[in-house]
């Protein structure tokens, strides 16, 4: 009998699962803190704003995605969380031409055509992001429908997904990771502590960011990153990303 | 002391007496008594010590040692079979010694230490504020009771007066926090289980819990709400009104969920007589939270050692006896059901709008404060020490350092395919043992 109560449960459910990538991602799926940070229009960066930032990630000339950490004590100075989602990224603002620059262009796994196979590796996150990426697997974004798919062997990835700031206990384990995917391959940074340490930059023992060990592909921005954010950066890499329709 | 990065911290406290536990439950006149001899053992928390230049060492989580010898059992075939720290069952970066001679699992000793990002040492020196980003970034699924702890622990440093409203919004956070956490665990048991739909419809209901938690507080994990300079600290008449909606769909959804979920012969035959723990384990490897209160262990801070606001609820115990996997489950179950009574009793009680005041902005007293708070996986206590209006030291005891021991001993004569049951009903995080 239970299995005619399941039917009945998902029946009456209905469906959950976003729209997006067809649709863009509505307010639930996409709340105050996946959007990113901006000045009052017009209105020149003050040196307030800068001070406030705990991450340093407001300068005069303007906001590293890359940096934020979605803390919102900007919004005291007058910013507002205003600006687009924030997607993923091929380019980290503060090192244009890092060792992950000439990699990113365009889409590097577009030859897989459809299907995406994700290995997630954990190198010192603190759950947060590690429970958002789980989540496109969930009903309300159902990855599978994409053709994305988690994996639990290195051996039959396609994408090695990075959470968490490096510690050095883990870059042993995360290039062994890296090296045991067969090519071609692709590495996404998700979260601003897999970017470039996040809140704990500068701690001791910790490496700033991932591409300090392994080539990344995207960097996906956010404190944790929302789960549209991550499947924006995964359809990327197959070049399958959303895009605005011309108006 | 041999356990690298795990040494006591030194200064002006004794150090612990090896092999005890200085903050542990005690049967004391047959009734369940706090041991908070803080004149005895005024280092009621462990920290481990700040990292040199090649960072923490991975080490046996504190505890485990003593579960080292039954780690070493020798005989024809056995040997220790390492998982992790990179694993497919379980989401984070933690190591588990097995040793075992086959499929049966003869000791098994946690490996914590991988995700160290020297919190504690990290936020000496800073004003609170800047700190509590730090601390709620410890554990992200836990952050509202961490930041509780640690702002109750500042706040009785200082002496400060806390406006009642803000210990509202507080205890509003980890409440919500408690279901997501709850309704995640029971999730990834059903994973386990390979209950499928019950599965994708509990990490549905999870995922309107943060959905809500982002539309009250700004930020799906509640980063930086609870703060001082936080930009959500008030919860408006038109908010709760909207929460308690929101609420009463979550609780006719689990409700029906969580039936069909134990109607389900082959899900709950999996989970009872896996990883027992007697009452007699839980309390003598310090266990705590819904692990402690499955082995018949009735203690809760939130009504043993409550705090306002919980001093002026009601607040159920649920309580089972079997020490399995299933009654943690059934633990949980029940307290998301309880959670839902006491949410419904903040709205009730709501302090009226005048009464909310700032706390004055000029940093008090120095002096160091002690706080604990009933966090989704069990008792979690902070300990810090301010001056000026900035951390000189923090020490925290998370429930999944206490309970690591307790899971270690489930596993005694477990089979392997048992460990994702045993793992997931404890509710264990790495995040949080390593700081």
């Amino acid at each position: 009998m239970t299995m005619f109560g399941w039917l009945g449960r998902s029946a009456t459910r209905g469906i959950l699962t976003t729209r997006y990538p067809d649709a863009p991602p509505s307010p639930a799926e996409a709340p105050v803190s996946a959007h990113a940070p901006e000045p009052p229009p017009g209105v020149a960066i003050a040196a307030s704003a800068v001070n406030a930032c705990p991450v340093r990630a407001i300068a005069p000339d303007g906001v590293d995605q890359c940096r934020c950490i979605r803390c919102a004590r900007c919004l005291a100075q007058g910013f507002e969380f205003s600006g687009p989602v924030a997607l993923a990224t091929a380019a980290r603002a503060d090192r244009p031409d890092g060792p992950s620059a000439t990699r990113g262009a365009g889409a590097p796994l577009a030859r897989l055509g459809r299907s995406l196979h994700v290995f997630l590796v954990d190198v010192g996150s603190c759950n947060a992001c590690n429970l958002e990426v789980l989540s496109i697997a969930h009903p309300q974004y159902d990855a599978s429908r994409l053709g994305i798919f988690f994996t639990n062997s290195p051996r039959h990835a396609d994408v090695l997904l990075v959470v968490g700031v490096p510690t050095e206990a883990m870059v042993e384990p995360l290039r062994r990771a890296y090296e045991a995917i067969p090519a071609p391959k692709a590495v996404v940074a998700t979260g601003a502590c897999a970017i470039r340490g996040g809140v704990f930059e500068g701690n001791a023992g910790l490496r700033s960011g991932v591409d300090e060990i392994v080539p990344v592909d995207l960097y996906v921005p956010g404190c944790p990153p929302p789960p549209v954010a991550v499947l924006d950066a995964l359809l990327r890499l197959i070049g399958r990303e959303r895009t605005e329709a011309p108006t | 002391m041999t356990r690298s990065g795990w040494e006591v911290e030194t200064g002006d406290d004794p150090p612990v007496e090896d092999g005890k536990r200085a903050l542990a439950y005690r049967a004391d006149d047959g009734a369940l008594a706090l041991y908070n001899d803080y004149e005895r053992f005024r280092s009621i928390v462990r920290t481990p010590k700040a990292p040199g230049a090649g960072g923490v060492r991975p080490a046996p989580v504190p505890g485990a040692h003593a579960l080292a010898e039954a780690a070493e059992v020798a005989g024809y075939g056995t040997f220790t079979f390492p998982y992790g720290p990179i694993s497919a069952g379980v989401p984070e970066a933690g190591k588990f010694e097995v040793r075992t001679y086959g499929e049966r699992v003869l000791g098994l000793v946690p490996v914590g230490g991988f995700k160290s990002r020297s919190v504690p040492a990290s936020v000496v020196g800073l004003p609170v504020a800047d700190a509590g980003l730090r601390v709620e970034r410890i554990a992200g699924n836990l952050s509202a009771s961490h930041v509780s702890a640690f702002l109750a622990a500042v706040e009785s440093a200082e002496g400060r007066p806390v406006p009642t409203a803000e210990l509202y919004v507080r205890a509003l956070a980890q409440e919500l926090q408690r279901l997501y956490n709850h309704v995640r665990q029971i999730a990834r048991v059903a994973e386990a289980a390979a209950q499928n739909v019950g599965l994708a419809q509990m990490h549905a209901l999870g995922e309107e819990i943060l959905r809500l938690q982002g539309s009250v507080f700004g930020h799906r994990w509640m980063f930086g709400a609870l703060l001082p300079g936080g930009p959500t600290r008030r919860v408006e008449p038109a908010d709760r009104d909207r929460i308690e909606h929101a609420l009463g769909r979550i609780e006719a959804e689990f409700g029906a969920l969580w039936s069909l979920l134990l109607e389900s012969r082959t899900f709950v035959d999996r989970l009872q007589s896996t990883a027992p723990l007697s009452k007699e384990s839980a309390i003598s490897s310090g266990a705590v939270g819904p692990t402690l209160r499955a082995s018949g262990v009735g203690w809760d801070d939130r009504l043993r050692a409550p705090t306002p606001p919980y001093t002026d609820l009601f607040v159920s115990l649920p309580n089972e006896t079997a020490g399995d996997a299933l009654a943690r489950i059934l633990v949980r179950g029940a307290e998301i059901q309880a959670s839902l009574v006491i949410l419904e009793q903040l709205f009730d009680r709501w302090p009226a709008e005048e009464s909310i005041t700032e706390a004055p902005e000029s940093p008090l007293g120095p002096g160091r404060g002690i706080a604990r708070v009933e966090a989704p996986n069990g008792d979690l206590v902070y300990d810090v020490t301010v001056a000026d209006g900035r951390i000189r030291r923090l020490q925290f005891r998370s429930p999944s350092t206490a309970n690591w021991p307790a899971f270690a001993l489930s596993m005694q004569d477990a089979v392997f395919t048992d460990f994702h049951f045993a793992f997931e009903s404890f509710g264990l995080v790495f995040a949080e043992t390593d700081g």
